[in-house]
């Protein structure tokens, strides 16, 4: 076998666990260690891409022995329930519809009763199935949010990290140029400017302007991955700069990745929130904020504690649960914040 | 000399940053669907009154030396004539930014000062149940929504308990009166209080949770462990030894959560009637008065950018290990 294959760990078809070849009259069998397998008898180590479902279940095992990651998955957990739930929502009747729905019998925002669990608000849409409504969209901002900002923010880590030089002073010019912009306030000027945003519209720009957090993190991790053996192994293999950021630093820093996805999320709800409590928000999209906005405008917020508890209530566990999510994924990946937890 | 050296690298930095951001958004304004005209000038004004600022701001010529002309408008301090008001938004808006800086320094310096006391204290007695509760409290804090969390302090403290006076800053009979500054900067004080509380609990997670950490890593330092050695006594090492190495992210941390604080300041000022530069933009926006909103936002961009220049500084002065 060329000594260079050993260098070129994706060249291999299928990696086998164990090798057995004859050295002399003995039978040899040679075992691979965790983490890496054997190839035409030679251990070949890729630390770099241990077995995903293992390293996996032995994170998950960590995160669910953390009370923060637990409780947070499972207001997670309600939450989703309640948003899948929404889609079923106008099966109830066209009452029931958070948007156009208008119970004829009440005329003003009426407390909570047998038929609307949560009360009405003041032209008598049931709240509680605007707040399923909310569960929804919050969902999709601030998963959709994240997912973009994840994607712009680790790409531009890696290529910054790997690249040095003045790529690297650039991009991180730029990321610390767009950090220091509060986002809500560049979001309030363009709908000032462009007229209502749509949904999908405030997401892309509340990703847009909140991926350098995500791009300083990953850029570091990539300055360590940098010069580890396996990056130097497979450059002199050969490979290309794209396929040594893509398919070998990439894997590494994922789970970093996935962990600041918790945090956009996060904050991508907040600001979608405030927005629509400005009145800035989708028209055509009920989401909490919108509903903290109808509680406020309409002179309500002192009469109808059942209408403003709710939606803030409900942003703040959400946001609160994915915060705690990533507090606990925090503590998988970083094994230093897990003995300080245990001691 | 190097410490000069920083000082106007990260000035001119910061110059080139603002002027791009000048740059940005007049092309925003040019980008924006409608006549760049009907943004910058008043419907209601008589076509006289009309033509004479259109000319002053070069509306009617080139892209190029309408940009010209943008710039160094901007610098000579005519940012165009509000809307609303009638007069020119540089007035307006100077008169708004006291108000801002009063509410957001006072409020920002006391959550920074808190939250470092507090994170030292659930740092050093970490694991216990004062630490628990310590940090879900922070947690809770960090990620509490700004403005349902304003309108409850409203609901509780403002309406059902009474303590506290339900919007702006200074009662209407006094502003009329003549009474004295006492009088007056006392009842400034009674509206600030609620605002400020507001901002104060929002803020002070945030600096909890990262001096907690910061303490718990400079705790694993062997300065530590020498002073430990040493006989010093634990009062001495958590706050002579640790804590002032520990404070030392928290306040670039200001710097970075800065973007963050004024996201919650516009809508703490939003709710609580404060006439601060936030409550201004949100109702420029509202109402479509364009310079307005231009001269805020400029406004804002300003002092996120000098916030963060202090806070460099600051960095630098305070922590003699930092390479220039």
């Amino acid at each position: 076998m060329p000594i260079s294959a050993l260098f070129r760990p994706h060249i291999v078809s299928k990696p086998r666990k164990t090798f057995n070849f004859r050295c002399g009259r003995t039978k040899v069998r040679i075992r691979s260690a965790r983490g890496g397998y054997i190839q035409n008898g030679y251990h070949v180590n890729m630390s770099h891409n241990v077995g995903f479902i293992n390293r996996f279940s032995s994170s998950w095992k960590i995160f669910i022995q953390n009370p923060l990651g637990k409780a947070g998955l499972i207001i997670l957990a309600l939450f989703a329930l309640m948003a899948f739930a929404s889609f079923w929502v106008h099966l109830l009747g066209p009452m029931y519809d958070p948007m156009t729905g208008v119970d004829p019998a009440v005329s003003h925002s009426v407390g909570p009763n047998t038929s609307h669990w949560l009360g009405t608000d003041f032209i008598g849409r049931d709240i509680f199935c605007q707040l399923m409504e909310g569960a929804k969209i919050a969902f999709i901002v601030g998963l959709a949010s994240a997912f973009i900002s994840i994607v712009i923010g680790t790409v531009v880590g890696m290529v910054s990290g790997y690249a040095g030089g003045i790529v690297d002073i650039l991009l991180m010019r730029m990321a610390d140029m767009v950090m220091v912009l509060p986002s809500l306030v560049i979001l309030l000027i363009i709908a000032a400017l462009f007229g209502q945003l749509n949904i999908w519209m405030i997401v892309f720009l509340i990703a847009i302007l909140r991926w350098p957090a995500v791009a300083r993190v990953i850029r570091s991790q990539t300055l360590s991955l940098k010069h580890r053996p396996f990056i130097e192994a497979s450059r002199v293999a050969g490979a290309s700069n794209m396929r040594i950021i893509f398919k070998h630093i990439m894997p590494n820093v994922l789970p970093l990745a996935f962990l600041y996805m918790t945090f956009r999320v996060t904050s991508a709800i907040l600001v979608e929130a405030s927005l629509s409590f400005l009145g800035f928000g989708d028209p055509g999209q009920i989401s909490w904020g919108m509903m903290l906005q109808w509680v406020w405008s309409s002179g309500h917020m002192f009469q109808a504690p059942y209408w403003l508890l709710p939606p803030g209530i409900c942003i703040s566990l959400l946001t609160l649960s994915f915060y705690m999510v990533g507090r606990a994924m925090d503590e998988v990946l970083d094994p230093r914040l897990r003995k300080e937890g245990k001691e | 000399m190097n410490r000069i050296v920083f000082m106007s690298k990260k000035t001119v930095e910061l110059f080139i940053l603002f002027f791009l951001i000048l740059t940005v958004l007049f092309f925003l304004f040019r980008l924006a669907p409608g006549d760049p005209v009907t943004r910058m000038v008043d419907p209601m004004l008589t076509p006289e009154d009309a033509a004479h600022i259109i000319e002053q701001m070069g509306l009617d010529k080139p892209l190029i030396t309408q940009y010209m002309i943008y710039v160094k408008n901007f610098f000579t301090g005519n940012l165009g004539f509000s809307f609303h008001y009638g007069e020119p938004v540089v007035q307006v808006i100077m008169a708004r930014l006291p108000c801002t800086l009063l509410l957001f320094t006072t409020s920002t310096l006391l959550a920074a000062l808190a939250g470092v006391f507090l994170g030292k204290i659930s740092a050093w007695k970490k694991g216990s149940r004062l630490d628990g509760v310590l940090s879900i409290s922070a947690l809770v804090c960090h990620t509490l929504f700004v403005p349902w969390f304003a309108l409850m302090m409203l609901w509780v403290l403002g309406f059902q308990v009474g303590w506290f006076p339900l919007g702006g800053i200074i009662s209407p009979e006094l502003w009329i009166e003549e009474s004295s500054f006492l009088v007056k900067a006392l009842d400034v004080l009674h509206h600030m209080l609620l605002p400020l509380l507001t901002l104060f609990i929002i803020h002070v997670g945030s600096y909890l949770l990262l001096m907690r950490s910061s303490m718990l890593s400079v705790l694993k330092e062997d300065y530590i462990l020498t002073a430990r050695a040493k006989g010093l006594t634990d009062r001495v090492i958590r706050n002579r030894h640790a804590a002032k190495n520990a404070a030392l992210p928290v306040v670039t941390s200001v710097g970075l959560s800065l973007a963050f604080s004024i996201n919650g300041g516009a809508l703490t000022e939003q709710i609580f009637t404060w006439p601060g530069i936030g409550r201004e933009l949100i109702f420029a926006v509202s109402n479509n008065d364009y310079p307005l909103a231009q001269g805020c936002f400029l406004l804002i961009a300003a002092v996120v950018l000098s916030a963060n220049l202090i806070v460099d500084l600051l960095y630098a002065w305070l922590d003699p290990r930092i390479h220039y």
